[in-house]
């Protein structure tokens, strides 16, 4: 079978999954939390920035405009282009005529533009075709080019796109002999410039072609094939983009977007750090809050299973558990415990004392079928238990021998009355027949399991330490100390006690007679502490003793 | 005063006619009559996003548009012709009247009509100049002895222009109110009659001049709506 497992690493890993599952939960709410805030925090930024840049274009068109207008009086300017095309169509205009009339404009032009500061100045003639430009961006408006002019928007022949704003070259009659163009290139500068502006990224479209843009090349074809489909929200090129149209004119748009991506890394790491934290902390409570609960368990438990194992071995069931103090269950189980070990002792000293009475009773039987016997078990008991005491035996020796001494005799049942009670010299079959009685109280004990340590007492009280006794002739220490104290105790009350055929010889006499047979028929040791023991006996502690000596003597 | 000269000089040069009619040179010529009509289309109209400053016009209707109408014969022999002295008057902030036609040596002058400075000038290859400014009342001219088209603009008020045409032979007229006009004594053989306006340009039409026998040219001239 398997050992469960300890109650501490149960404990700990309940409590560190409880908590693992906990901050997963919370991991991937924060997660979905963050990226569902920035999602609406880009979406409203760019809210916001389409808001500012459709104002800051009105206003900056207004101010072109008003500007454009003011320039578009100029008088030269004007006598220039209406006299150029007044003379082409009248009879056309030689070469020298015409550098002359363009260097006009042109010197103009240059002027204007340098001091309005504009990517482009460009003159359109009455038919919408390039006259002259000027400033930085006038290579990509070819003198004579058709200009395809949109609100707001112009598309060059080249394919580069121009943010305008226009201005009719008027003259009297409401005649429009030209148009005086201001263009801001739509390319990568400009992107730049409205990404920086609007804290995103930037895409220029023509159609459905990238002018400028200033996120990745594949977001932005991606975002002009999307084209009409555009939600606010949309994946590009495997990112998700937050998207806003800024301005649509013609075939141009320009759209701000912002990668979701991007924007929720910074967030969701600051939050993944804060729950990392928490996370740490959390394990180390958990950690410490589950092994300080264990211990509270296991530490009383611990303690009394100590307690327990010790009195298992040292035999001491009366002794009591004490309260762990640790919680009112555990302290309860020791209480049950003290309880149950109390009844136990309790139902085994009545059990003791009940086997206890049942060998006197037998004893007494047994030495009630000879008058001059009686008392001799309860006597021999005293004298036993006294050597023992003087041997300094251990307690529950001596309670062995006094209960072997009460029945060392208990073999004579089977010997008959006439022998038992015979007041001449025994024959020598007669005396085989007393001599049986050990083994034969060996045979009875045998049968009753809790009687088993006086077995030794009953069947070799007679055995001698020269190897003379019976039944089995056993030599000085080969014979248990029981069986040889009882045999001493045995011979002092033989001695001191009446017969049917002699007076009691006394307690001197016998105490000469014993140390007389003192390694022959007696054991030296039991010998000597009879001899130191008996005359000292204190009434006090063996008031039994005093009554029996007495009796006996 | 120019128009009125032109139809002084048409006049005479048709009352001229039945009294040379018995006299051979004269059966050399036919004249030419026609009309010009004016009809609008539509404009294109500037790309802006916001509607532009109008530039101020008087309140009066301009003259008839055919007015700003010249008809005249192309490739013409060169042929003397008595010089005028006509009038471009300066009113309104406007040329009135914007267009002219004058025989080569004929002066313009440009009074001030206006309470306000005006300037005349020109970067016209017939005829560069610039009279400066002046104030009411004031009148500054300018003789034109190259033929071809002179534009006339005000450096102080860039929406005000007129046309001054300069011919070096008598085929040439403004057509009158109604559109009418005719071109007197015109030599026969094949012909390239124009009518230029100072919006489209010129429109030419061919015609065979039969001596003796006037012919008529009519023009119909899509002129943008105003």
């Amino acid at each position: 079978m398997r050992t469960p497992p300890r109650l501490i690493a149960r404990t700990l890993a309940v409590t560190l999954v409880t908590v693992t599952v906990m901050l997963s939960v919370v991991f991937i709410v924060l997660t979905i939390e963050t990226r569902d805030r920035v999602r609406a925090a880009e979406t409203s930024k760019l809210d916001a920035t389409e808001k500012v840049f459709s104002q800051e274009e009105a206003a900056r068109q207004g101010d072109q405009l008003t500007m454009l207008t003011a320039l578009a009086e100029h008088p030269r300017i004007k006598a220039a282009i209406d006299t150029y095309f007044s003379e082409m169509s009248f009879g056309g205009v030689p070469p020298d005529q015409e550098q002359s009339l363009r260097q006009t404009v042109r010197r103009q032009l240059d002027d204007l533009a340098r001091a309005i500061d504009a990517d482009t100045l460009a003159l359109l003639d009455a038919n919408g075709r390039v006259f002259l430009a000027s400033g930085d961006a006038r290579d990509h408006w070819p003198v004579g080019q058709p200009v395809e002019m949109f609100q707001n928007v112009a598309v060059l022949p080249g394919g580069e796109a121009f943010r305008v704003t226009a201005a009719p070259l008027r003259l009297a009659g409401d005649r429009d002999i030209g148009t005086l163009v201001l263009a801001t290139s739509l390319d990568a500068n400009y992107a730049q410039q409205l990404s920086n502006l609007a804290g995103a990224g930037i895409v220029i479209a023509l159609g459905d072609r990238v002018l400028a843009r200033t996120v990745s090349d594949e977001a932005a074809r991606a975002l002009v094939t999307a084209g009409a489909e555009l939600g606010p929200m949309q994946m590009l090129d495997d990112d998700e983009y937050a998207i806003q149209p800024l301005f649509s004119a013609g075939p141009v748009r320009i759209y701000s977007l912002s990668s979701i991506d991007n924007a929720a890394s910074g967030p969701t790491r600051d939050a993944l750090e804060a729950l990392g934290a928490i996370a740490m902390g959390s394990f180390l409570l958990a950690t410490l809050g589950s092994l300080w609960l264990a211990r509270a368990l296991t530490n009383p438990i611990d303690t009394l299973s100590r307690d327990i194992a010790t009195m298992s071995a040292a035999r001491e069931y009366g002794r009591m558990l004490q309260p762990t103090g640790s919680s009112r269950e555990i302290d309860g189980l020791a209480t049950a415990f003290n309880d149950l070990m109390q009844g136990l002792t309790n139902a085994e000293r009545d059990t003791r004392a009940a086997y206890v009475g049942a060998i006197r009773a037998l004893a007494a039987a047994l030495d009630a079928r000879d008058p001059y016997t009686a008392g001799h078990s309860e006597r021999v008991s005293a004298y036993s238990v006294l050597i023992a005491r003087e041997l300094k035996l251990a307690e529950a020796d001596v309670d062995v021998i006094r209960l072997g001494a009460l029945l060392h005799d208990i073999g004579k049942i089977g010997v008959a009355d006439e022998v038992l009670r015979k007041p001449g010299p025994l024959s020598a079959s007669e005396f085989e027949q007393i001599k049986r009685h050990p083994a034969l109280g060996a045979r009875i004990l045998r049968q009753v399991p809790f009687l088993a340590p006086h077995l030794p007492i009953v069947e070799l009280h007679h055995e001698r330490p020269d190897g003379k006794g019976y039944p089995f002739g056993l030599r000085a220490d080969d014979i248990p100390v029981a069986a040889r104290i009882v045999h001493v105790a045995d011979a002092l009350d033989a001695m001191t006690s009446v017969r049917a055929y002699r007076p009691s010889r006394g307690t001197s006499f016998a105490l000469e007679e014993l140390q007389r047979c003192s390694g022959s028929e007696f054991d030296p040791a039991c010998v000597d502490a009879i001899c130191a023991a008996l005359p000292t006996a204190s009434p006090l502690l063996e008031p039994q003793l005093q009554e029996l000596l007495g009796r006996g003597v | 005063m120019h128009v009125r000269g032109v139809r002084v000089l048409a006049c005479a040069l048709l009352l001229a006619i039945p009294a040379l009619a018995g006299r051979p040179a004269a059966q050399q010529t036919a004249s030419v009559r026609g009309r010009v009509e004016i009809g609008h289309v539509s404009t294109r109209r500037p790309a802006a996003a916001y509607p532009t400053r109008s530039v101020p016009q008087p309140a009066l209707a301009p003259a008839s548009e055919v007015r700003h109408v010249v008809v005249y014969l192309k490739d013409a022999p060169s042929r003397a012709v008595k010089p005028v002295r006509t009038a471009i008057r300066q009113e309104d902030e406007n040329f009135i009247p914007r267009v002219v036609a004058v025989p080569v040596g004929s002066v313009v002058e440009f009074p001030n009509d206006d309470p306000i400075y005006h300037n005349v000038f020109s970067l016209s290859r017939a005829n560069t100049f610039n009279l400066g400014r002046y104030p009411r009342g004031q009148t500054r001219s300018r003789r034109f002895d190259t033929p071809g088209i002179v534009k006339v603009f005000c450096e102080i008020h860039s929406h005000m222009t007129a046309t001054v045409m300069i011919f070096s032979h008598p085929w040439f007229a403004v057509p009158s109110e109604d559109g009418r006009f005719e071109l007197p004594a015109v030599p026969p053989g094949q012909r390239e009659i124009v009518a230029w306006h100072e919006r489209l340009g010129d429109k030419p039409e061919l015609i065979t001049v039969e001596a003796g026998r006037p012919s008529e040219v009519n023009f119909v001239l899509p002129v943008p709506r105003q």
